[in-house]
Order: structure tokens, then C-alpha cells, then sequence
């Protein structure tokens, strides 16, 4: 991610929208060769300091109109994320030691002599570098190398596209963005799991709401603890870390509340259609094989009137939140049942879970079904007696009516 | 709110920085406890507070429940007796300032200028205290330093979070940008809380360090409380009044020791002097034609202009070269060759004595410590080595150092008579704290110097000049007049 001091946006005063700096295919194509030369400098680069690096990769934009320099810092930034520098701390804070110990004698070092025991920079490196058994200018060089704009470019990772440097560069820039934001707003139509698992993973707080749109959807709204008491961008960094994970869903719009300048609230809007790709794989679509099972056995004789849909709703009590494997539903009366996929875990363990899920239930008849696969350690029917919660072992020859509680 | 649902039970606890009330109406809090600023939370169904308004709100429920309420707001860290360690005996000023604090409620800042013992003040009251402690600081060089003064003190081992380390004990020491980011977690950890260099609260970022912590007893040390109303203000809401103050001129009589100000001006070499003009022909050039356009331009708006790429192409790139300009005429005041030759003869003139240098930039810092050999003192600089320079140089096994003003404030130096400045800014924070270091209390009665090496015909004679308006400047320089013709020659 970048610092913040990287970040580049556009304020529309008018519409009072938000837009992160972005690099256009097409419009922008002539930065594809001199990310390349930048790529080719770091490659080459073994050996050379940061700051030399850096120095390098300016002066290849310098010349290029219309380039911010923070655009350039930016991408510099994303290189080094590429790059490792040396870091032998230890070794010349060691050199230093030993030369500014041996100078001390000799303080202080003039540039003529004039006196009989003055004593010269020459003669003074002249007479460490002979103590010390090594060349001055190595001495120099060393002398610092731990300082960070020292340090010195050891390896560059991968063999990175310019393409791929560029669509990190978008992605990195809308992240900045949304430093500055107050609370996240997401609409989806689908991946509502992995969107609320690495909302939590985040630590950021929600709101959730239907969507009354004719597709299943809901409306998150994401902030932190303190966002009830005030404006705050202390969750901006927590939307960022979210984003990348959000441009791998489908479906889904967000919009930001920013705070630009003289605190005054912008917007930035964002969906999948703005092409922003991520670092990320799509999420799986089944957990496990075991639910593709599930699903293909209803399929092939589903009960009349009623539908099953797979993580399609999403049970909130407060900031806990449960995403069902399964609903199935009837739309005659309303009625649900939800099921969760379990393993043969200890009876007390599972009775911990029954509870919990009761909790979740938000109308007195709809239902919860555990659903077992066969077990191999050979649990008894006094197993499942334990259980407060009704349930079925599940296989290929299942038949999803038995799925269904009678009444 | 759901409130046919109270005999529920009033449970307390910490969240993230904040507290949770769960089991009141509404209609309770708004008769009852309407003084706290309780904010109603639909997402947790709990009313919703900072931690700073603990001991406020636990004194409020107590008044008004009588004990019928949960108060799980404290996580308990072991409790270890605070031992004095200390042969010390506390100045009468100092003991005043532990009084007004202790008279203060336990809530307040104490103002009193470097060298005159805060930290002093800070561990008797930690001392007296007798329960968990966070010192909040600056940088962490700092940390490091109140790690070693309390075991000094008390023998104990203080927990670090910052720096990579992230060891809590009942009494920890911590930077204010790691308070901000960790507060959330260890809020409710301790009932005390120190602000070292309190003045550094007031941003909006850091404010959360004290906002989301639940400490009853707060303590904020400075040596320059903000002259800005608004920030010294939010300064109190945060941690409390203002309860002692010393002014520098009491100070500077009483346990300070005299100084005087020699500034010295360089002149730029042929070539320095030459390119310096060009570059700044260059950026007067850039200005006049922006005011051209605006007459409102302020040199400062080139900055934001470098990212409008596409409204105004033209302005953008020329701002971009501007800029470019601008930073290599900055460089070459503050880097001119003649002052490493100022430096050489400040050196000569005073090669039986620890001489400190202090540097605007860790540039700067870099090419002293290069020319002359010295050893230099870096933000970057480990803790190790750290100890083993300044030991060194407190022995006289380093005849002089050279410091980045990063590490200004409050970092012990050892005592010196001579100090010397290179660069740096106007603003009065940094000469006061920069005076501390040569103003400290010395055995023999011989003024301190303090020099400074300023660019002339550049803008550091300006800022030079704006520093010296400062109050830090105005006491005891009979003897500047002399010293500058003196050092002129």
C-alpha cells in the first residue's frame, strides 16, 4: 500500500466526488515504455543505493509532460514493494564505531595544515583506512549504507509486466483514497460471505440491510467503534486493507464518504465496471465439494414449492453475523429452513453451536438442519440425540425431501 | 431503543477505545447521567462513549445506580509495588509543580522548561501513583531514555510498544503515534497516564491516545504550551488545566546556567553564489508569471499545482520545475561549503571542550559527521549504538557530535558549553528545546555559547532574525553584540 503522502485525487466541487488518480489504457499507453526503462533501471540496479535508484527512475519521467512527481514517488514506492535492500544494520553502525574512534584523536580535522599537530582529512583517512585494512572511498560508501536512502538494491523480484505495475499503481492510488474515509457503504448482489468475513478480519464494524431490489442483495455499511461518536479517518486504513479483497467479488458497488479539504465530505464511487483488477483470485464458489454435492443432489429432485438457495441470507444479531450454507425456502408460506454444514465435532461442542444458532432465528417457524456426512468413526443414533437441533447424514443417495420438517 | 426490556442489568465494558453501557433507557440517562456525552450505538444496541470518560461515568453510575451495575471496563495487568530507588532530594520548584498537580485533581499540564527536571517531577508522581502507567512520547529515542530513568528510579523493567517491540507491563513507555494506533487494546490497561511533550497531542491523529484511554490520573509535561488558543484547549479537554507554569527567564537564574548567542554568517563560494541566483532568478521568474495568472498565488499553492496534469498542463509542469529550483536553493543554504569551514575553526577554537553540532537535516548531519569524523546521531541509529555515542562522548572519548534536530526535544545530550547550530526553522518550540541543551545546569560558573551558522544573503538570515524575536532568545545576551562582531571576522 502507499503512504499517504503518495496520494493523488481530484476533487469535483460541483458534484462533490472523489477521484483517485488513475493510468488509462490508451490514453496513458505511453507510460507502458517508461515503466518499462524503470523496471530495467531496478533489474540493472543490483548494487545501487536507493536513493541513486530513485534519482534514476525521476529523471526518466522528468522529461515526460503532465507527470506529477507524487505520481512518480508512487510508483517508486510500488518498485521497492518489489525490491529487497540490503539491511545489515549491525555492520555499519560496527564501521562507524571503529572510524569515528580512531578519527577522535585526531580531532579536529582541518583542511590545510597550518599548526605542527594539526591534523589533516588526508592524513586522517589515510591512517584509518591503512588501520582498518580497506580502501577509503569503500570506507565512505559503508560508512552510512544502513541510512534507508542508502541502502543498497540487492535483488529485484519477478520479472513485472508494465501492465501489471500499472494496474497495481490504480489500485494502490484508489486504497490512498480511501485513507481519508469516514465510513464504506457496499451494495451486493453476491459473495456477501467473503465480503463480511474480511470486513470482520478488517476489524471494522456494520450495518446490514436488505436491498429492495427484484435480485437477492444487501446494503453494508462499514465503520468503526469510535465512528458513533465522530468524524474520524482512524478506519480508513481498514477500508483499504478491504478493497483488494472486495475487487476479487462480483456484483457489488461502494461508495465512500471521504473527507476532503476544509473537512468537507466528498464521495467516491466505485464498481466493478471501473476495471480495477485485483491482486487476488475470484472466491472459490463452493467452501467445499461437499456443498456442490448438496446442491447438485437437490437439483436433481427438488421438492415441489420449495427453492434452495445457497448463502443467500444473511442472519445478523448486532455485530455477530451468520451466513447459512443453505435456505431453503417456501414461497407459499415463508416458511425456512437453514442448514449448516457440520463435521462430527465433540457433542458438547456442537451443543455450544446448536445454541447458538437458535439465537439466530429470527421467526418462530423456520428452523435450523444440521446436515452430517457419513461419519467414519461409526457415531451412534444417541449421537445425534444429544443435539437440540434436528439433523440428517448426508449422501449421494439423500433425498431432499427428508430435508424437509413435516408440518 | 427497546426499553421495555429494563430490569436488564447495566453492564459496563471497554470496546476498541470507547464504552459500551448496555442495560439503560433513555429516559434514565437523559434525567440522570445527562452530564455524559452518551451517544445512543443501533449497531451494538449499547450506549457508546470514549474511554476517556471513564472515571467521569463510573463516578456518575455509582451516584445515581448505588452499586447496581457490572464495571467491566479495567483489564487487570499483575500489580507490582513501585519501589524508590532514587538519592534525591526535590527542588523546591519542583516540588511545587508535584503540589499544584496533586491539588489540580491529579488532571492537568505542567509547564516548565528543559532542563529543569519534568521527568523528575513525572517519576516522583509515578512513584506516588503506586498503580499502572503509560508514558506517552515523542520519538523513540525518548522511549528508550524513560525506560532507563525508571529503572533507575524504581528498578523496574518498563514494557516498550513501539519500535517493533510490543512488551506491556503495569508500567509501559510508548511513542504517540504507537499510543494512537494501539490504544484501542491497551486503553483500559492503565490508570495513569503521562504525556511527555504534551504539546504533541493536540494533532488530530494522536488526540485518540488520550481519548481512548480510560486513566483518571493525567499528566502533561511541556516546556511550550501552544500559543494557539483552539489547540491549548483541546490540549485541556484532553488531559486538564494548565496547573503550574515556569517561565524560562525564572528558570534561566534559578537551575539553568547562563548563555549568550553568537550567530555567524557565511558567505556562498563563487560557484555556490552563482548557481544560487540562477535558481532563484528561476523560481522569481515561475512566481511573477503565476501571480500573473492569480494574483492571489502564494508559493505554497505550486505544491498542489504539480498534481493538476490536466486541467493546466503547462502550469503543472512549470510548477514541477519551480519546485525542482526551489529544493536545490534550499540545499545550498543549508549545506554551503563555507560552513563545514566555519565549523573547522568553531572546532579549533574549541578542541579542548565537547562541542555539540546541531544539524536541519540528516543530510547535513551525514556530511558534518563525513568531513570531521564525528560520530552522528540519526533517528535510524539503534539503541546500541545510541548508548554507546552518547557514553563515549559524556567520557570524552568523542570530542564532538553532530545531531539531527529529529531528536530535539528532550533526548538527554550530555552537558556542554559550546553548542552549534547549522539550519533549521524559526519556530520558538525548536529554539527553546535547543537552548535546553547547553542551558543545563553546569558545576562551574562559565557561560555557555550557543553558536549559529546561518547562509548569508539566503533566507536563513531571515529565519535566523525570526528566531531570535522568539522569548527564548531575549534573556541574558548582553554580551550578543560583541559575539557577533567577535565571530564575524
Amino acid at each position: 500500500m502507499l503512504r499517504s503522502e503518495h496520494s493523488i485525487v481530484k476533487y469535483d466541487f460541483k458534484r462533490m466526488m472523489v477521484q483517485p488518480d488513475r493510468l488509462h489504457r490508451n490514453r496513458d499507453d505511453h507510460y507502458l515504455s517508461l515503466v518499462q526503462v524503470a523496471i530495467e533501471l531496478y533489474q540493472d540496479g543490483v548494487g545501487k543505493t536507493r536513493q541513486s535508484l530513485h534519482r534514476e527512475v525521476e529523471d526518466v519521467f522528468f522529461d515526460v509532460p503532465l507527470c506529477p512527481p507524487r505520481r512518480v514517488a508512487a510508483l517508486l514506492k510500488l518498485l521497492d514493494d518489489h525490491a529487497i535492500f540490503d539491511k545489515e544494520k549491525g555492520a555499519a553502525a560496527s564501521l562507524r564505531q571503529k572510524v569515528f574512534s580512531l578519527a577522535a584523536p585526531m580531532h579536529p580535522l582541518v583542511e590545510k595544515q597550518e599548526g605542527m599537530f594539526d591534523h589533516t582529512i588526508e592524513t586522517a583517512r589515510q591512517s584509518i583506512s591503512d588501520a582498518l585494512g580497506l580502501p577509503w572511498g569503500e570506507i565512505e560508501s559503508k560508512l552510512f549504507s544502513d541510512v534507508i536512502e542508502l541502502q543498497v538494491l540487492r535483488e529485484f523480484l519477478a520479472t513485472i509486466e508494465p501492465e501489471s505495475l500499472l494496474s497495481q499503481y490504480n489500485v494502490a492510488q484508489t486504497q490512498a483514497a480511501l485513507y481519508r474515509a469516514v465510513r464504506v457503504r457496499v451494495e451486493a448482489h453476491a459473495d456477501f460471505k467473503t465480503i463480511l468475513r474480511h470486513a470482520k478480519l478488517a476489524g471494522l464494524m456494520h450495518r446490514i440491510t436488505p436491498l429492495q431490489t427484484d435480485s437477492l442483495g444487501y446494503r453494508f455499511d462499514f465503520d468503526g467503534p469510535q465512528s458513533s461518536l465522530r468524524e474520524t479517518t482512524r478506519y480508513g486504513i481498514r477500508f483499504a486493507r478491504l478493497l483488494p479483497k472486495l475487487l476479487a467479488c462480483r456484483d457489488w458497488s461502494l461508495t465512500a464518504e471521504i473527507l476532503g479539504p476544509r473537512e468537507q465530505r466528498f464521495r467516491m464511487s466505485l464498481s466493478p465496471r471501473d476495471g480495477l483488477k485485483s491482486p487476488l483470485d475470484a472466491p472459490e464458489e463452493f467452501d467445499s465439494e461437499l456443498e456442490k454435492s448438496v446442491l447438485s443432489v437437490w437439483e436433481s429432485s427438488p421438492v415441489d414449492g420449495w427453492e434452495m438457495q445457497r448463502e443467500s441470507e444473511i442472519m445478523v444479531r448486532g455485530q455477530e453475523v451468520l451466513t447459512p450454507d443453505f435456505v431453503l425456502f417456501q414461497s407459499s408460506s415463508g416458511r425456512k429452513v437453514f442448514i449448516e454444514v457440520v463435521g462430527f465435532w465433540p457433542p458438547e461442542y456442537l451443543q455450544e453451536k446448536c445454541k447458538r444458532l437458535s439465537k439466530f432465528l429470527a421467526n418462530s417457524h423456520d428452523e435450523w438442519l444440521l446436515m452430517f456426512t457419513p461419519s467414519k468413526t461409526g457415531e451412534s443414533q444417541a449421537y445425534f440425540e444429544k443435539l437440540s437441533l434436528p439433523s440428517v447424514v448426508f449422501t449421494q443417495r439423500s433425498k431432499p425431501e427428508e430435508w424437509i420438517p413435516l408440518g | 431503543m427497546d426499553s421495555a426490556s429494563r430490569p436488564i442489568r447495566t453492564v459496563v465494558d471497554f470496546h476498541q477505545g470507547t464504552l459500551r453501557v448496555v442495560g439503560l433507557s433513555y429516559e434514565f440517562i437523559q434525567k440522570a447521567i445527562n452530564d455524559v456525552p452518551l451517544i445512543w450505538d443501533e449497531r451494538d444496541h449499547c450506549f457508546r462513549c470514549d474511554a476517556i470518560e471513564a472515571s467521569h461515568l463510573y463516578s456518575r453510575l455509582k451516584d445515581t445506580l448505588a452499586g447496581r451495575f457490572d464495571w467491566n471496563v479495567e483489564a487487570s495487568l499483575p500489580k507490582i509495588p513501585i519501589q524508590d530507588h532514587r538519592k534525591l532530594s526535590l527542588r523546591s520548584d519542583q516540588q511545587d509543580a508535584i503540589k499544584s498537580f496533586e491539588i489540580g485533581n491529579k488532571r492537568g499540564l505542567l509547564v516548565m522548561p528543559t532542563g529543569t527536571g519534568k521527568t523528575v517531577v513525572a517519576i516522583e508522581l509515578i512513584i506516588r501513583h503506586q498503580s499502572s502507567v503509560l508514558i506517552v512520547v515523542p520519538v523513540r529515542d525518548l522511549m528508550y531514555q524513560w525506560h532507563s530513568k525508571i529503572r533507575e528510579a524504581t528498578g523496574i523493567d518498563a514494557g516498550l510498544i513501539g519500535d517493533g517491540v510490543h512488551r506491556v507491563s503495569p508500567i509501559s513507555v510508548t511513542t504517540y503515534d504507537s499510543a494512537a494506533i494501539h490504544m484501542p487494546r491497551i486503553g483500559n490497561l492503565f490508570s495513569m497516564i503521562v504525556f511527555d511533550e504534551v504539546h504533541h497531542l493536540a494533532g488530530p491523529w494522536r488526540r485518540d491516545a488520550a481519548r481512548m484511554s480510560i486513566a483518571g490520573v493525567r499528566l502533561g509535561l511541556t516546556a511550550t504550551p501552544p500559543r494557539d488558543p483552539q489547540r491549548l484547549s483541546t490540549l485541556q479537554s484532553l488531559v486538564g488545566p494548565i496547573l503550574y507554569e515556569q517561565s524560562i527567564n525564572k528558570a534561566a537564574g534559578n537551575s539553568l546556567a547562563e548563555y549568550s548567542v553568537r550567530r555567524i554568517a557565511v558567505h556562498m563560494n563563487a560557484a555556490e553564489t552563482e548557481h544560487y541566483r540562477e535558481l532563484s532568478k528561476q523560481v522569481q521568474r515561475f512566481m511573477h508569471e503565476q501571480r500573473q495568472l492569480d494574483p492571489l498565488f502564494r508559493w505554497e499553492d505550486s505544491y498542489k499545482l504539480t498534481a493538476s496534469t490536466e486541467e493546466e498542463p503547462e502550469r503543472a509542469q512549470q510548477a514541477a520545475i519551480a519546485i525542482r529550483a526551489y529544493r536545490a536553493k534550499r540545499k545550498i543554504e543549508d549545506q554551503a561549503i563555507g560552513k563545514l569551514r566555519v565549523l573547522e575553526d568553531l572546532f579549533r577554537l574549541h578542541a579542548d571542550e565537547p562541542v555539540i553540532v546541531f544539524t536541519g537535516s540528516n543530510v547535513m548531519a551525514r556530511a558534518v559527521s563525513i568531513r570531521f569524523l564525528i560520530p552522528c546521531l540519526l533517528s535510524h541509529c539503534a539503541k546500541r549504538e545510541r548508548r554507546e555515542v552518547l557514553e563515549g562522548f559524556a567520557s570524552g572519548r568523542y570530542p564532538a557530535l553532530v545531531v539531527n534536530r529529529v531528536l530535539d526535544e528532550g533526548v538527554d545530550l550530555p552537558e556542554v558549553k559550546t553548542a552549534i547550530i547549522l539550519g533549521g526553522l524559526s519556530s520558538e518550540r525548536q529554539a527553546i528545546q535547543r537552548l535546553g541543551r547547553v542551558l543545563r545546569k553546569n558545576e562551574r560558573d562559565q557561560k555557555a555559547i550557543l553558536y549559529e551558522i546561518v547562509t548569508d544573503a539566503t533566507n536563513e538570515v531571515k529565519r535566523s532574525r525570526d528566531r531570535r524575536r522568539n522569548d527564548a532568545y531575549r534573556p541574558k545576551v548582553d554580551s550578543k553584540e560583541d559575539g557577533e562582531r567577535d565571530a564575524a571576522k
